[in-house]
């Protein structure tokens, strides 16, 4: 499945992944191919991307995260409110 | 008479002074670029965020929606968000925004003069203008935004905008920006920060069965924050690249502007010293013929 990480000043990944696991603001969950469409907030933590060439982690402070069709956007940024 | 040695010596001056502003040309080139390739970078990130607040709004009942920041309060107390620039040389670039704030203010807000306008100056020059504006509280503390662009350095500005809505010491806030459509041209704009308008029920996003976590209220809830921070962050990047653009625009002008003096100036020097040689071959003319007559 597709998967782009983005934040306002960058792209930090962005390309076929097999499994993506993320820190959901009600506990850690896992996308794998074909899951349902989903949309969720994330929590301070650390997305695992597993793809061709490894893992790799991604620290995060806050998110969110939609997953439609096999493409899955992660939008992440700095600091938050309140 | 122009003396040749004065002319000579402006031109020289002229010179320097065109050196100097073609070096700010480019100069304004290179961060242009720079600032547009962020605008660039931002984009898809914004359109997500929206694209996900649409599919989430095409799936929820908007009228039971209870969202703090569309709140509509009797107007009291105004934030004005003036986005300017720290430096100057940049042709009408920060009076036409200083102006547009100032028509907010002695328009809409006339009447709250004295008692309810704070301007949060992002930028020197718009806190310069209204330091000593009569009736209107200047907050500086978001100023060196300019010095280092960062989402983090805008999202403070907006948390301060955001916090102060919901606590009650804004009913209202404005953002006073300029738009960036291209290197010659910047639209300044006036918008309404907060409260943001009531969402209208969306047709058309995407109707596929979402699972949402936590429940779609609350994601709408924490999506708005996050949209609003990239939105202001969107307003200092567009007026990051409008500042970088007229101040491009300006320097070519007064690059032309010095190349049509220095043709002028040229002009009067040879004139000038053509004028000098004349003058000296018709002394010398006349005094052979003196001698000769002798």
């Amino acid at each position: 499945m597709q998967v782009d990480i983005l934040t306002p000043e960058s792209k930090l990944f962005s390309g076929e992944a097999s499994s993506v696991i993320l820190p959901g603001i009600s506990g850690d969950f896992e996308l794998l191919e074909n899951h349902a469409p989903v949309i969720a907030a994330l929590k301070k933590g650390t997305i695992v991307l597993t793809s061709k060439e490894g893992k790799k982690n991604v620290e995060i402070e806050d998110g969110f995260v939609e997953c439609i069709q096999n493409k899955v956007s992660v939008l992440i940024g700095g600091g938050s409110v309140n | 008479m122009a003396n040749l040695k004065e002319v000579r010596e402006r031109i020289g001056s002229v010179i320097t002074t065109q050196q100097i502003t073609k070096a700010m040309k480019l100069v304004a080139a290179s961060k242009l670029k720079k600032a547009t390739d962020r605008i660039t970078v931002m984009r898809p990130y914004s359109d997500k965020l929206f694209s996900i607040l649409e599919n989430i709004l095409a799936n929820v009942d908007v009228e039971a929606l209870n969202l703090n920041f569309s709140q509509e309060r009797e107007v009291k107390k105004v934030l004005i968000l003036l986005i300017t620039s720290d430096k100057g040389l940049c042709g009408g670039f920060n009076a036409n925004l200083n102006k547009k704030a100032k028509a907010l203010i002695e328009g809409e807000y006339k009447h709250l003069k004295g008692q309810g306008i704070t301007v949060a100056a992002i930028g020197k020059k718009g806190r310069d203008f209204f330091k000593n504006y009569e009736g209107v509280g200047v907050d500086a503390t978001y100023q060196g935004l300019f010095a280092d662009i960062s989402f983090e350095n805008a999202s403070k500005a907006a948390e301060f905008a955001m916090k102060g809505f919901l606590d009650g010491s804004f009913d209202r806030v404005h953002v006073v920006y300029s738009e960036f459509v291209n290197a010659a041209t910047q639209i300044f704009q006036q918008e309404q920060f907060l409260p943001i308008a009531q969402f209208e029920s969306k047709e058309g996003g995407l109707n596929a069965d979402f699972l949402f976590d936590p429940d779609k209220e609350e994601l709408v809830g924490e999506l708005i924050p996050k949209i609003l921070k990239t939105q202001f962050f969107r307003f200092i990047l567009d007026s990051n690249a409008s500042e970088h653009g007229a101040r491009m625009v300006a320097m070519d002008q007064a690059t032309e502007n010095a190349n049509e003096l220095l043709n002028e100036l040229k002009l009067l020097y040879n004139r000038e010293r053509q004028a000098a040689i004349t003058k000296e071959i018709l002394e010398i003319v006349g005094g052979a013929a003196a001698l000769e007559e002798a």
